[in-house]
């Protein structure tokens, strides 16, 4: 019957196509489809509200087949879940989707402003943009053809698409498609082709062109820088990474000692950070010059104690004695009748004859 | 001379700055491919099952990956030939590491739902790719 016709028809399955990343929609059903009318609830694994119907159907002749989604609607890396309900005659039956993951149906939009440039070597360079806001995620595929051939030659390569050689007397047709690369989800929709680009002479032209045009030098020289500085494969840029994280900081030792060097060299730098000790040998001069270095000369230290110091010195014993008086058996003073023996006054001048006399020994 | 100097340490400075631009999507691209290999490889058949988060919770990233990481250690290889380079992926990809934000709650790895090896590194790769992403 109608319900199981239509059942049948859905089981084939809701395809979802998220566009560009701006919105998306979910087809089920075609022209063909019989007249039943169908709701679309969906949600998202770990949201609160189960089952939110589609806000906006799509319609053919009157019969809903998709239902459009705003990019608000839209999460992606979380399990999205539909249920279909299809209902005739008051029955209505439930259609669950199995569960879909949004960034592995991403289609992206098709490459725009495709230039072509003429490299050396009879070499061409196809160059593009995207729409796509990310980049990173896109791998492209490039399809070509002269007028002579009879076949497309494909293409799946990054960001820039190179001929080799190409002939100047014939005309070249490219056309480019994107498509999310693994690295940013598992998708399998390409995008549309672009709008094509043409390149070179057509038959009916007058005669084969001059010859290339003239090469501005930077163009030859970025054809021979860029390869080095857009490696292409993963383990090529975490090679280079290596390289950079060891020879650049070498490299750049290298550079501050040869700048260390030179700065040696720049006397008038050198000076200020690292000035001269000052020398307060002036001061000495005399010591040095007049005194010949002999501190104690120029000291002012009096000769005996320099030689006092002298370790191999040695001193004459000097005896100091003193004598007794001549008349030593002198009897002893007495108070009766004898004046006091005189108090020994200032020394007269000192006389042989004298009864007291001193030695005094020299020192 | 002077001039040539002052230009030589601005050229230090800035190689210095760019050495600091960091190939995190390298590393994210090198840890897909090494899955993709370990898709190709891996034993499904008796396998055990293993548990695969989904529905990643924003911000605890790292936390998702060590459950990740748990399950890693458990898989085989196919063939015994593939062995060396088997063991090698798993290697590098248990070396991996992210960075939790601002990490809350997140479920415990035995919340998650037990899937097949293969299933469980397609969850891994899904994990990757929103890092790569973002």
């Amino acid at each position: 019957n109608l319900l199981c016709h239509s059942v049948c028809l859905l089981l084939a399955g809701v395809e979802c196509e998220l566009y560009n990343e701006e919105y998306m929609t979910c087809m089920w059903g075609s022209r063909e489809m019989p007249t039943v009318n169908y709701s679309l609830f969906y949600w998202y694994k770990n949201a609160s509200n189960k089952g939110v119907e589609c806000k906006r159907y799509l319609q053919d002749q009157g019969v809903r087949v998709g239902c459009y989604f705003e990019q608000n609607e839209l999460i992606q890396f979380q399990s999205f879940h539909v249920l279909i309900n299809a209902s005739v005659g008051g029955k209505t039956l439930e259609i669950p989707s199995k569960r879909m993951l949004l960034q592995d149906l991403v289609k992206p939009a098709a490459p725009v402003n495709l230039t072509i440039r003429n490299m050396s070597n009879n070499q061409l360079q196809l160059t593009w943009a995207s729409p796509y806001p990310n980049d990173q995620c896109l791998e492209h595929a490039v399809k070509y053809k002269s007028n002579k051939d009879t076949s497309w030659t494909l293409s799946v390569n990054g960001d820039v698409f190179s001929l080799p050689s190409v002939d100047y007397e014939k005309s070249y047709t490219f056309y480019v498609r994107s498509k999310i690369n693994k690295f940013c989800g598992s998708t399998l929709f390409w995008s549309e082709w672009s709008l094509p680009v043409f390149w070179g002479s057509n038959s009916t032209s007058k005669g084969p062109p001059a010859g290339p045009p003239p090469l501005p030098w930077w163009c030859a020289v970025w054809g021979s820088v860029s390869p080095l500085l857009f490696p292409g494969t993963v383990e090529e840029q975490l090679y280079w990474f290596g390289i950079r994280t060891v020879l650049v900081p070498i490299a750049s030792c290298l550079l501050l000692l040869v700048l260390v060097i030179l700065l040696v060299r720049m006397e008038r730098v050198w000076v200020i950070l690292m000035p001269r000790i000052p020398n307060p040998s002036k001061n000495f001069d005399e010591l040095f010059i007049t005194h010949n270095g002999n501190f104690q000369e120029w000291a002012g230290v009096p000769k005996d104690v320099v030689e006092s110091f002298k370790p191999n010195y040695s001193e004459n014993i000097c005896y100091v004695t003193e004598l007794p008086p001549k008349d030593s058996h002198e009897p002893l003073w007495d108070s009766s009748n004898h004046a006091p023996p005189p108090m020994p006054g200032p020394p007269a001048a000192p006389n042989e004859h004298s009864p007291y006399w001193n030695s005094y020994g020299r020192v | 001379m002077k001039r040539m100097i002052i230009f030589c340490m601005l050229f230090f400075c800035s190689t210095m700055v760019l050495t600091e631009t960091s190939p995190r999507r390298a590393k994210y691209r090198q840890i897909l491919r090494k899955i993709e290999e370990l898709e190709s490889m891996v034993k499904e058949k008796d396998a055990e099952l293993l548990y695969t988060p989904e529905n990643f919770v924003d911000g605890c990233e790292n936390t998702t990956v060590t459950c990740f990481k748990k399950g890693i250690l458990k898989l085989q290889p196919a063939r015994s030939q593939d062995t060396p380079k088997f063991t090698k992926a798993i290697r590098i990809v248990s070396r991996f590491t992210a960075k939790d934000k601002q990490c809350n709650a997140t479920p415990p790895c035995e919340s998650y739902e037990k899937k097949t090896p293969k299933n469980f590194l397609k969850g891994f790769e899904n994990l990757i790719q929103m890092l790569f992403k973002n």
